[in-house]
């Protein structure tokens, strides 16, 4: 029968199997009983392949690069006839994706879509991902965390706490009624430690590990005699743990670090600084953010233990005096500049 | 500066256009964007194959062959490692050091993995390229050769930098057909004289113009901490100084290399490569772009890549020898996409130098 009602003729090229060997070709399509056939034929109709379309593997149409069609014996047929595959072989996989990608007025719709999807991403698309990322973390491997930063400092930088046990009695009594203040939920969820530690050089500080664990230095012992000073401190760091600091930089810096790895993708030499840097200075102001949240959250802690919370306010201003005027700009750095930090937290301490 | 190709060169061409590219580019993002990141690996197969399909010679061009899944599961893989890594690292610093230790050694073998996987994904005239260097090799390339360097205080870098040519191009094969790099030792050691030379006049100049003074300067900044102002102003300086003096110094030596690079390389079958691009282009066009695309919020970086394309296959010729007809497909190990994924993260560049 072999009716031949659409006779189809394209113009394009055709390349052997796993050869380079590329010749001028053109591709006839006919219908016969078993579906649409499909035949190469190279210069004086030498039949160079044929096949029925179904077995024809199609790529997927890519900008106005040309339309390359894969037999199953491997030879291929390449045409810049655009219009002409798309009659032959009608939508394909692909067409879609193509069809949004034209420059079309449509594409602004893409772009402003783009720029909120950005936005979204950042503002909130980072905070779920950290959350279901902490959700998915076992507590026994924070734990561990803690662990091994205490057994990596212990080694590095601190001896074992000079402090007379009185002086440790008293400031763990600060410590116990301030957790005692906690939520009751938040109290099971971590495993709080109080740690002391000698660390000459560091000056007077405490820090707090995301699992609970929380290291004294001595020097803040020995220089703050006052319940208030060491009550402000620990609330602060009690305030670390509860809003998981730790382990919210730790996942937003890795998630930020692999979408921006594979999201910006080949940016070219110096853009490729450009993005790290600014990536860097936003996660400054990250950390600056939590610091004064870990503020509030102790002053609040502090206050509801019956401590007075401008001892917070003391331990800043006595700081700033010892070692005042050594601080970099604001914007270079990890922790809120001190005179900002200490007009906040007078600020919240109003509001208390 | 600009010499041209020869008059048998057969430039390559880009026929790429920046509109075309910014559909495909801003919908691969909204995708990417929308899967939280999963879409990416799509999202790449697709600018790769774009930049591929679009560029010429002789009227062929080149394909990308990846798929979307390979490239996803060697991210996940890449991550996953990534992340247990991160873990072991914190909570058995110990355990972790060893691994780290252990990782050096697997660097070598990983760009291995991940040059093989680039070169059989790729194709020029229906046949793949195939990558055949040794992990053997590459621990010497990236391993030894970098550690013989810092001991001879970087003066042997134009040596280090050949090798490293020298294992890429050398192992590649077009089909059966293998490339053979024979650059000397001579053009590496020119191209890094004169980019001193161009940051030493730079620096004569800009110290005899402003009387600029070390020693004032090193006063001022010890007493920086309590003058942010003269922190500002360093900063500002080691800026100018990139910008004016070392920057334009790395595309001075990049492109006498490159030029060198493709004019010494050779392919089976009696081709020959050539390359004609000038250093003040280069910069210019580096920098042209990075302020263009800073200022429209990324927007118009799909433009500015089409751009250098066009620049560099331009400068960049095949002078072909006999046929390109005879290229014939090999079999080959096919490398692995977790290769590809750990080059795509740590940002190495394992592409084939068009």
């Amino acid at each position: 029968m072999g009716s031949t009602l659409h006779r189809t003729e394209l113009q394009g090229y055709a390349y052997a199997t796993r050869s380079s060997h590329r010749q001028s070709a053109r591709l006839l399509a006919r219908h016969d009983d078993a579906g649409l056939r499909i035949e190469i034929q190279g210069d004086g109709k030498a039949v160079i392949g044929g096949a029925y379309l179904s077995q024809v593997t199609i790529d997927p149409p890519l900008g106005r690069s040309p339309r390359k069609l894969t037999l199953p014996d491997g030879t291929v047929f390449e045409t810049d006839d655009h219009e002409g595959i798309k009659q032959l072989t009608g939508r394909t996989h692909g067409t879609v994706l193509h069809d949004i990608e034209a420059f079309r007025p449509r594409l602004f719709g893409v772009i402003a879509l783009c720029l909120a999807a950005t936005w979204v991403l950042w503002r909130y698309g980072l905070d779920i991902m950290v959350a279901v990322a902490i959700a998915f973390t076992p507590a026994i491997l924070v734990e561990q965390i803690d662990n091994g930063t205490l057994k990596t400092m212990d080694f590095a930088m601190a001896k074992p706490s000079e402090l007379s046990d009185g002086d440790k009695a008293e400031v763990t009594q600060i410590y116990r009624k301030l957790l005692a203040s906690l939520p009751e939920a938040e109290r099971e969820k971590h495993s709080f430690d109080l740690q002391f530690r000698n660390m000459p050089g560091v000056g007077p500080n405490a820090f707090a590990l995301p699992g609970g664990t929380m290291v004294m230095t001595d020097a803040l012992a020995e220089t703050f005699s006052d319940p208030d000073v060491i009550a402000g401190v620990l609330g602060h760091e009690i305030g670390h743990v509860v809003e998981e600091h730790g382990l919210k930089r730790l996942y937003r810096s890795l998630s930020l670090y692999v979408l921006i790895a594979f999201l910006a993708g080949d940016t070219g030499p110096i853009l490729e600084d450009v993005i790290l840097e600014g990536n860097l200075l936003l996660s400054l102001s990250f950390s600056r953010a939590q610091e004064t949240s870990a503020d509030r959250f102790g002053l609040a802690l502090a206050k509801e233990a019956g401590f007075n919370p401008s001892g917070l306010l003391l331990f800043f201003e006595t700081l700033q005096n010892a070692y005042g005027g050594r601080e970099p700009t604001q914007w270079m750095s990890t922790h809120p500049s001190s005179s900002e930090r200490l007009r906040a937290i007078e600020a919240f301490i109003d509001t208390l | 500066m600009s010499i041209g190709l020869p008059s048998d060169a057969k430039p390559f061409k880009f026929k790429g256009n920046a509109r075309e590219w910014f559909g495909i580019w801003i919908v691969n993002l909204l995708l990417s964007i929308l899967t939280i990141g999963i879409y990416s690996a799509w999202a790449k197969v697709r600018a790769k194959k774009y930049f591929c399909n679009n560029t010429y010679v002789e009227g062929r061009n080149f394909d990308y062959h990846a798929t979307g899944k390979q490239i996803l599961i060697g991210r996940l893989i890449i991550i996953a490692f990534f992340v247990v890594f991160q873990v072991i690292l914190t909570t058995a610093p110990v355990l972790g050091l060893i691994l780290a230790v252990g990782l050096i050694f697997a660097y070598p073998w990983l760009i291995v993995r991940s040059m093989q996987f680039n070169a059989r994904m790729t194709s020029f005239s229906n046949v793949r390229f195939g990558f055949v260097g040794t992990t053997g090799q590459a621990v010497l390339v990236f391993l030894i050769y970098p550690i013989l360097m810092a001991l001879t205080l970087y003066t042997t870098f134009p040596i280090w930098d050949r090798a490293v040519k020298r294992f890429s191009i050398d192992n590649h094969k077009l089909g059966q057909a293998r490339f053979k790099f024979d650059a000397g030792l001579g053009a590496f050691y020119k191209a890094l004289l004169a980019a001193l030379t161009w940051i030493l006049a730079v620096g004569v100049i800009g110290v005899l113009v402003t009387g600029f003074s070390f020693s004032a300067f090193y006063i001022a900044l010890d007493n920086a901490e309590s003058d942010p102002g003269v922190a500002i102003a360093a900063v500002g300086l080691i800026y100018l100084m990139f910008f004016a003096a070392i920057l334009p110094a790395a595309f001075i030596y990049q492109a006498l290399v490159r030029n060198e690079v493709y004019n010494t390389t050779t392919l089976e079958g009696g081709h020959r490569f050539a390359s004609c691009v000038s250093a003040p282009r280069l910069l210019w066009l580096a920098i042209s772009n990075m302020v263009v695309v800073v200022f429209t919020l990324f927007l118009m970086l799909p433009w500015a890549q089409v751009r250098m394309a066009r620049y560099l296959t331009s400068h960049t010729g095949l002078i072909p020898g006999d046929t390109l007809d005879e290229f014939v497909n090999q079999q080959q190990a096919e490398g692995s996409a977790a290769g590809d994924a750990y080059t795509d993260l740590e940002g190495i560049d394992v592409g084939l130098p068009v």
